[in-house]
Formats: structure tokens, sequence, C-alpha cells
């Protein structure tokens, strides 16, 4: 059946109409959908209202699609002229069929410079568009320009905003605004990355944005690092093979222990403690920089950094117990659910870490100044001699940051281990001895205990795998 | 079965009103690079329309000098390499406002020496690389600061030799492709730890032969590429059972209809396509051009602009 360019035109106006008045009569829909229908219907809308799912049926797409999507480039074209209110409901209902069409986001970016949209409204047609397409990286990359110009707008607040007289306690009240604005902007943020990450496997973008935020609008944040890798442990366990996800918990044991490893030298001296754009650490641990934009104006990253307040350090496990809890959780998925890959490479990222720290740490004596830059420079292995604790490093006799020394279990250890592999006892020979207990003993230990009673075959290439990077990677 | 895929990819996108066409053309421009490229390899480039797809490019040129994916789109560092590399293989670079074109890249350096991908400002090593791979075909490398760039790209080196989007981010062989080009053009490769990350590398290969982009993905032709292209470039693709991965990427063709899927038995594309042909040209498959590991451009093309991009031993 033939269509003529009118009907279809007057078919498509609908529809785009229909949309629209969808939102509008229900604020609340939180998820997009196609509806598959094959058949034509030209007397019914073909947009579907259920509770809160909207949905499309599938025979309209193929005429819509074409039609808005040659509309909004005529436009860019400067071909046909579109008003602002046509415009925004053109780019919603391209962007909710085809949220990878950069063009439509950017036009949303110049209706939002011009006020014509609010950053909440896109962040809100972003995460419905993430229902269906929860991969799509143009929705990502748009996102983050919404929550740059939000964190621009917290951090720089208008002069006409300052009123004569109350001037402090203005101020102070509008800092307390902004801050809890940009508190629930980020939860809800974290929110929108766990449900993409749960509608796609192992989901690079969704939690690559996630790290983002945290970085740029929390950097340093000790409360909620540590939230969020508390928050984290049950999403991980039923997803033993999600390895942006494991590598989530990777990013905040390293931020973690950066912020914890300043602190520590801070604290015995307050004043060295301030915010510099190259070497503050309280800033995300890889972002050197505040970003500029392309066009070279500044942009401050996310409000300056404060050190972490003395309720903050208190509530955080120290480092030791952090590193013992996480490789304890290895250990338990390990066991738990054998042959999974991801597993075994977040024991490798986790013992790397907890490795590189004591080393630095009983070096430098507790100051954070030799800690660990997670650069390029830990890269090269192979050219570092090792020789700052010759037989591994152990958790034995940690001191604790009120200086109690902790003795007894760590965490490298395996319980029920079985008879060791005479190639570890050599292993163990080989190295000179060290003023403290090794792990590294403990993690060919525990491969040996893996490989002694796993039935799978991939655990015990996986297990195998492991040896082979301790030795090689870690070394002697 | 060379011919099969010629036909595929000389006949894709003649329908021009087909819906999934409209979807995909905010990616037209390297859309086109992907067919023109693995036609080239094939040694069938002559079979496409050059006037039509110049006019094409310089009519996707805009005013900073950027080039956009179709016209009337905005541009893009993607896309400006993109059409960089189609009039390369046409040894017709002046189609654009060359000038120009390094300007917009130039611009979009930012200060701690990453690129944005456009004015909007999203910064990913990808761009890095798109930047410096632009600059090369046009022998301009001198306009942007290398040295800063080559420091950010460093910056996004993981633990595990690999490389991710931005600093802090999870290794991708997506990026490490990226990351490893960027380095080779930039003359500094021996930043890496080739060992460790062509350890890392080679983990991607799986029982199936197939290569995956990180640990417990699943297998797909176009990692074939990132995975194996990167290995070259670090000189450890001897570190791969060729055999297997060569089996691999032959299942993923389509006998019936041409064209190569992500992995056996799925749809056909022309994505897939110039990877899979790519990454059989990389294993030493005779009846294909050398392909450059770098660049992803038949070898010829590059001998003729005088690029010899570095590749570890």
């Amino acid at each position: 059946m033939a269509e003529t360019e009118n009907e279809v035109e007057v078919l498509v106006q609908r529809v785009v109409k229909d949309i629209n008045n969808a939102f509008k009569r229900n604020p609340n829909i939180d998820e997009i959908g196609l509806i598959p229908c094959p058949e034509v219907r030209y007397n019914r809308s073909p947009i579907v209202l259920v509770e809160n799912k909207l949905g499309v049926e599938s025979w309209c797409v193929k005429y819509l699609l074409p039609y808005v999507h040659n509309k909004l480039l005529l436009y860019r074209q400067r071909k046909q002229w579109l008003d602002r209110e046509a415009l925004v409901d053109i780019t919603c209902t391209l962007l909710l069929l085809n949220p990878d069409f950069t063009t439509a986001w950017n036009v949303r970016k110049e209706l939002l410079q011009c006020g014509a949209l609010s950053p909440e409204r896109d962040l809100y047609l972003g995460k419905l568009a993430l229902t269906k397409f929860p991969k799509s990286p143009e929705t990502w990359i748009h996102r983050r320009w919404i929550l740059q110009q939000v964190l621009r707008e917290c951090s720089s607040p208008g002069p006409d905003r300052k009123e004569q007289g109350d001037g402090d306690r203005h101020d102070a009240a509008e800092k307390t605004r902004l801050s809890e604005h940009l508190h629930r902007v980020l939860h809800e943020e974290m929110k929108v990355c766990a449900d993409a990450a749960g509608r796609y496997p192992s989901n690079y973008n969704a939690w690559s944005h996630r790290i983002w935020v945290l970085q740029n609008m929390a950097p340093g944040n000790l409360k909620v690092l540590h939230d969020e890798l508390s928050s984290m442990r049950q999403w991980v366990s039923m997803h033993v093979s999600d390895h942006s996800g494991f590598h989530y918990r990777q990013f905040l044991l390293k931020a973690l222990v950066r912020e914890l490893s300043q602190s520590l030298s801070s604290s015995s001296s307050p004043q060295h403690y301030h915010p510099q754009p190259s070497s503050n650490p309280s800033h995300s641990p890889h972002k050197a920089n505040p970003h500029h934009q392309a066009n070279g104006e500044a942009t401050a990253a996310a409000p300056c950094p404060s050190p972490p307040s003395p309720e903050d350090l208190a509530s955080v496990p120290a480092l030791p117990q952090l590193f013992h809890q996480e490789v304890e959780l290895c250990t338990d998925l390990i066991k738990s659910f054998p042959g999974h890959e991801t597993l075994w490479c977040h024991r490798r990222h986790v013992f790397y870490l907890w490795h590189h720290w004591r080393r630095d740490h009983h070096y430098g004596q507790g100051f954070g100044s030799e800690s660990p830059q997670p650069n390029h420079t830990d890269a090269g292995l192979s050219s570092h001699p090792h020789t700052a604790c010759p037989g591994g490093v152990g958790l034995d006799r940690v001191q604790r940051r009120n200086g109690q020394a902790q003795e007894g279990q760590d965490a490298m250890e395996v319980d029920g281990v079985g008879v060791p592999d005479p190639r570890d006892t050599k292993r163990l020979k080989r190295g000179p001895p060290g003023p403290c207990p090794p792990a590294l003993p403990s993690e060919h230990s525990f491969v040996a205990s893996v490989l002694d009673s796993c039935r799978s075959p991939e655990q015990g290439r996986f297990a195998l795998a492991y040896r082979k990077w301790l030795d090689s990677v870690i070394g002697q | 079965m060379l011919d099969k895929h010629a036909d595929y990819i000389a006949a894709y996108g003649s329908k021009k009103d087909d819906y999934e066409y409209t979807l995909s053309e905010y990616l037209r421009m390297s859309g086109i690079y992907w067919g023109l490229t693995v036609m080239d390899l094939m040694g069938q480039l002559t079979r496409m329309n050059q006037q039509e797809i110049s006019d094409f490019i310089k009519s996707c040129q805009h005013d900073c000098g950027g080039v956009s994916a179709s016209i009337g789109h905005d541009p893009h560092v993607l896309y400006t390499l993109s059409a960089v590399q189609i009039l390369s293989l046409y040894d017709n670079v002046n189609v654009l406002d060359v000038d120009k074109v390094v300007e917009y890249v130039r611009g979009l350096q930012q200060e701690d020496g990453s690129f944005a991908g456009d004015k909007w400002g999203e910064i990913d090593t990808r761009f890095s690389f798109c930047a410096v791979a632009t600059l090369a075909l046009l022998g301009r490398l001198d306009a942007i600061n290398m040295d800063k760039a080559v420091e950010f790209v460093l910056s996004c080196m993981n633990f595990d030799g690999g490389f991710g989007c931005r600093p802090g981010s999870e290794s991708h062989a997506g990026q490490i492709y990226c990351c490893t080009g960027f380095l080779s053009i930039a003359g500094q490769l021996h930043q890496v730890n080739a060992d460790l990350l062509g350890w890392w590398l080679c983990e991607r290969q799986l029982p199936s032969g197939g290569l995956n982009g990180r640990p417990e993905k699943l297998p797909d032709v176009c990692y074939s590429w990132w995975v194996l292209a990167s290995l070259k470039i670090i000189g450890r693709i001897h570190w791969i059972d060729k055999s297997k991965l060569r089996s691999f990427i032959l299942a993923c063709q389509d006998e019936e209809t041409g064209g190569f899927a992500d992995r056996p038995g799925d749809m056909v594309d022309p994505f897939h396509t110039l990877f899979g042909v790519a990454g059989l040209s990389l294993l030493g498959e005779g009846q294909i051009k050398d392909v450059n590991p770098v660049l992803c451009m038949p070898e010829d093309v590059l001998e003729r602009l005088g690029l010899h991009p570095d590749l570890l031993s």
C-alpha cells in the first residue's frame, strides 16, 4: 500500500504530537519500547502508554524515523525553519528511536544554551533512551556535557544571586542548596548507571560514565567512594562475569588508597593540603587537570575538593582491612563460581594494588609522598627491580593509623590449604629474607589449593595463568 | 569468496530509502571508509563511484574545517579522519580545504594534551588517535603539541599494560588499538610495556580461535582487528594462534550474501567485513593486499604517501 507524501506527513505529525502528549499526561514514564506490530493502522495511534511504559508500534517507525530525521537535517542546513517547540518535539522523537544520532543531541545542547530546555529534561530523555539502548555512546556523551553544565552552574552562582545585607548567610545557604542538588544529581547518575549495567552485560559505556561522574562530581570524596564500594558488593556477587563491574571496584579501591594515603601524610602537616590542579591527589586519582572546553574556556571540574573530615576518615576502614575484605570477597566468589576469568583478573588487580601500597608505605613510613602514581609508570613493571620487600608483602603487623599493631590473620591466606606445591617452597627459599611475612607464597598456596580441588578445566587454566602472572609480573 | 564480498559491498546502500540506512546515517563517512578500504584491499576499488564520493565529502566540510558524517550533520574528528582516509585512497585530499582541516584538529587539543571529539568537548583517547592519524596523512603532525598529546595518552595506561578511554578507565581492545596506533605515529612505542600488553592481548583468544575485547566477553570479528593490529604494532603477533583465528574469521563469512558478521551465523555488515578481511591480511592471506596495522589502510597507499609508522619488533 503506497502512501502519499501527504499521508505520511499527517501521520508523522500526529505521532510526534502523541508522543509529546504522552509525556505531558504522565511525567513518570520510566521506560520506552518497541511493540512488534507489523500491521499498518492509520486510524489508531501507534503510541501506547501503559502505566509508566511508553510503547511505539513497530509499523509506524519506518515512516516516522526517515521523516523526522530529514526534517531535522533540513533545519540544520537552514533550508527549513523550525521553532523551538517543534525542535524539542522532533529531537525527542528522533532520539527515542535512534539515540546515537549525534546531531540531534547537539541541537538539544543549543536549545539548552538558549534556555529553551532544562538540564533535567535531557537527563530524563537520556535515561529513557538508555532503557532501550543501554550502551548508546552518544547518549552517555550528551549526559556528560549536561552534567558539566550543571557543575558549572553549581560552582559559580550568578552575580544576581548575591543580595545586599545578609551576604554571608545567604551565601552559606546557597552553597548548601547547591551542594545538596549536586548530591542528588550524583546519586541519580549512580542509579542510571546501575540500571544500564543491569540491562547489558559488561556495559563499558555505563561503567566508564560512572567513573567519570565520581571523578568530576565527587573527586576524592571518601564517603562516596566507600559507600559505592559497599553498595556494589552485592551487585558484583550476582554478576561475576561483569568485568566492568569489577573494574569499578578496582577504581574505587585505587581512589581510596590515594585519599587515605594522602590523609596519612597530611595529618601531620595540614598546611600542605591545598588543591592544585596538577598534583592534587584529592582530585580523581587519574585526572590531573580540570577539563577545558574546546573553545579554551576553563571548566571547573567540580566544586573545590576539601580535605577529608575526621568523621569521614573515621568511618572508612583502614586500607589493610579494605584490602582484606576485597580479597575475601574475591576468594569466596572464585570458589563459589569456578571458571570465571573476571574474578581472577580482579584478584590480579587487587593484589597488585596491595603489593604496591605495601611497598611504598613500608619505605615511606606511612607518608603519602611516595603514593603510587597509577599511571604508565606502573605498567613498566619489568623495569622495577622490586627491592622493597623482596619476599613479597604481607598484611601482618600492619600499623594502623592510630598506632595499634594489627597482628594475626591476614587477607591473603586461605583456610584449609592443602599440601603446598613443592615448587612454591622452592620459590619461598629463593627470596632473601625480609622484615614482613610474604603474601606471595600465600597467593601461591591459594593457587595450589584451587588446582587441587577444582574440577573445572577453565578454573584450572585461570589458576595457572594467575600463578604465571604472580611469577612474571610481581616476581621475585 | 572475495568476489562475493566485493559484490556485497558494491551493492550496499544502493537502496538509500532503506530505514536501516537512515538509522546509520550518523556515521556514514566512516561507513564509506569501511566499504572503500575493504574494496581496495581486495583490489576492487574501481567499482566504487569516486566522483560521487568526492562531491559528497566536499559538501560535508563545515566552515570550522571539520567534516561531518553526512550532509547536514555536525562535524566531528571521527568523520574528519574517515574523510581524509577516503581521499587518501584516491590520492585526492585537496577536495578538502586541508589547512582548515588542520586548524580544526589543532583546535580540538586541550591543555592537558587530550583531544575533544568536537566543539562540545568530550574527551576520549579515540580522538587522540583520530587527530594524529588525520594529521599524519596530511603531513601536518607539527600542528599540535605532540609531547602533551603523548603525556595524556600515557596517563591512560593501566596496570595491565592496556589503555582505556580516559585516565582510570578500564582497558579495552579498541582503545588499546587507538593508543598503540597513536604512540606509533608519535614515535613513542618504546613507552609501551610490550610484553605485558602483549600478554593481555593474547589472553583475548578464546578456545573457538576468535578474539574478544575484554575478559569474558564474546569473540567478535572486529576484535580480530583491534587486537591483532595492536599485537602487530607492538611486535607480538606471533603470540596468537594464527590458524585458529583464521578459521574463526572465515567462519564469520556469509557464503550466500557475502560479507562478514561479528560472529558465525549473525547478520553481515560492512564494518565487520572490513575488519574480517583486514584481519586475514594481517595473518598473511595471499589474495588480499597488505594492510597497515596503524591506519587500517592498504600499505601501498601509505607507501605512496611516504608514511611508515613505527612498529616494534
